[in-house]
């Protein structure tokens, strides 16, 4: 297994194809978020909007081998297992730029309500702020893993498909990624830091049922 | 491979309603054995080997004894953002071998494909036959139990179509299955071999007459061994005829492809053979 992850986070790496997500990430958080903005709405800002970037992250890692290439290591280890691996490493990049997004948010934001009025204690809102940036990588996930290959195989289909559920799951109510961006929105209004660890287990088990899906489809649908 | 890989009752089609591509296909693959699958195009040759080669779940029926296994597409374009090398080892690790080991053997089959001056190239600029070479290499790499050659021949150069007959010797003689699709029907003549042809959707197994004569090239070993004796175990497979032309001399009679199998298993052999000459067969001498 370790053998695969560093070959599927080599190919991430060296294709070079992760760097327009991540600059467009970096852009929208360069518009949206300034100093001395309060932090938790900082981070619910920062949090919501890594969830598309997570699905594109999966679809660069699904569809960048050549299909002859994806047989040939389908063989070596089991189509399933290999496209977990896929899963997995698209879900460490997302949470690896999150957590340093998260990170960099905290330290330029004011720990201070929408208001101004109510000191936010800092390390609190921290934690609360990984963990919904962790609940909306595991969504993002979810979603890229049922929009692309094997589900969905022609970028005609896959993209806007992609595009469209990754943009829905961020805003629609009832979705684990809005309720913990709405749980740092409303905690900036009342003070009060919220611990998104329920949308947290949402988001986990949802992004668990849609690898399972796609990995099962990895051999079922490969052609 | 210490048990077969098996297949029983295993269909195969693409979408929930699509029309069967190949049904009923029952078929077991022993260890050290080299089976053929012919058929015209389109009958679905290339979905039963990816059935075999794991990539693909039958829709019914059952695969059991799945065995370490390599896979070799026809086509292998090399849209890929690393050099042969770096690939290969990525490949042999993935296969099972240790880093150092998996650098070890990439250098050897790139050398041994004629293509150790590409090591270092990029796989984006590798011709249409280094970028199969390197596909080929790929699957060799770990020694795997069960080989899977979708045409795997196609765009290599005579050298290393050469080459890769007597790797699938080695595989076979090394106690692994070998399964292959080539449209050259002199592919690996003379070598013991199983023969299916996928027709309708359906496997027929056809039981193959003993070779014709002027079945590809033949090479003949002189070996000096025990009087009366058998030629070692390991060769016999791969003989296509043994005469004893004196007591102790024997004249042995080989596929081409299969010559360093054999050789290996007489110099190998307890008490070991004396090859006393290695020469090919001509068609002036031939019969």
């Amino acid at each position: 297994m370790s053998a695969l992850l560093r070959y599927q986070a080599a190919l991430l790496l060296r294709s070079q194809r992760w760097l327009p997500p991540v600059i467009l990430y970096a852009a929208f958080l360069g518009i949206g978020v300034q100093g001395g903005q309060p932090v938790l709405d900082s981070l619910g800002y920062a949090a919501a909007a890594l969830l598309p970037v997570a699905a594109w992250l999966v679809r660069i890692c699904v569809t960048v081998e050549p299909p002859a290439a994806r047989a040939c290591v389908a063989a070596a280890s089991g189509p399933g297992r290999t496209h977990l691996t896929r899963l997995l490493v698209a879900l460490l990049a997302t949470t690896s730029l999150g957590t340093a997004a998260t990170l960099l948010v905290t330290l330029i934001s004011d720990p201070e309500t929408t208001d101004h009025h109510t000191r936010v204690p800092l390390l609190p809102a921290t934690a609360a702020g990984l963990l919904a940036t962790l609940a909306c990588a595991l969504l993002g996930t979810a979603v890229g893993a049922l929009t692309n290959w094997p589900l969905l195989h022609s970028p005609g289909r896959a993209v806007p498909t992609m595009l469209l559920a990754a943009l829905l799951s961020a805003v629609a109510t009832g979705s684990p990624a809005q309720a913990a961006v709405s749980g740092l929105v409303t905690g900036s209004r009342s003070g009060e830091v919220p611990l998104p660890l329920l949308p947290l287990a949402a988001a986990a088990g949802l992004a668990a049922m849609a690898g399972a899906v796609a990995c099962v489809l990895s051999s079922r649908r490969s052609a | 491979m210490r048990r077969d890989l098996r297949l029983d009752g295993v269909g195969r089609r693409y979408g929930l309603r699509g029309p069967w591509v190949l049904r009923g296909v029952h078929l077991a693959l022993a260890p050290g054995t080299l089976t053929r699958v012919e058929g015209a195009n389109g009958t679905g040759k290339s979905t039963l080997l990816r059935l075999l080669a794991g990539i693909d779940a039958p829709t019914e029926g059952r695969v059991t004894g799945r065995p370490r296994t390599a896979y070799v597409p026809e086509r292998f374009p090399s849209a890929l953002p690393f050099t042969a090398h770096g690939y290969l080892t990525h490949l042999g690790a993935v296969h099972g071998l240790s880093r150092t080991a998996a650098a070890r053997a990439a250098d050897e089959w790139l050398e041994r494909f004629g293509a150790a001056a590409h090591a270092r190239t990029p796989m984006a600029r590798l011709s249409k036959g280094s970028s199969q070479k390197v596909a080929v290499a790929q699957a060799l790499l770990a020694e795997p139990e069960l080989l899977v050659l979708d045409e795997a021949w196609t765009g290599l150069d005579t050298a290393a179509r050469a080459e890769l007959e007597r790797a699938v010797a080695e595989r076979t003689a090394g106690g692994g299955a070998v399964v292959f699709v080539d449209h050259d029907p002199r592919r690996l003549s003379g070598a013991p071999c199983t023969t299916y042809t996928v027709r309708d959707g359906a496997l027929e197994s056809r039981t193959r007459e003993p070779s014709a004569p002027d079945d590809g090239p033949r090479v003949v070993v002189e070996a000096h061994g025990p009087q009366g004796a058998q030629p070692p175990a390991d060769a016999l497979g791969a003989l296509v005829s043994a005469e004893e032309t004196a007591p102790g001399c024997h004249r042995l009679t080989v596929p081409a492809s299969h010559s360093d199998v054999v050789l290996r298993a007489l110099l190998t052999a307890r008490p070991p053979w004396h090859v006393a000459g290695v020469h090919p067969l001509g068609k002036d001498n031939h019969r």
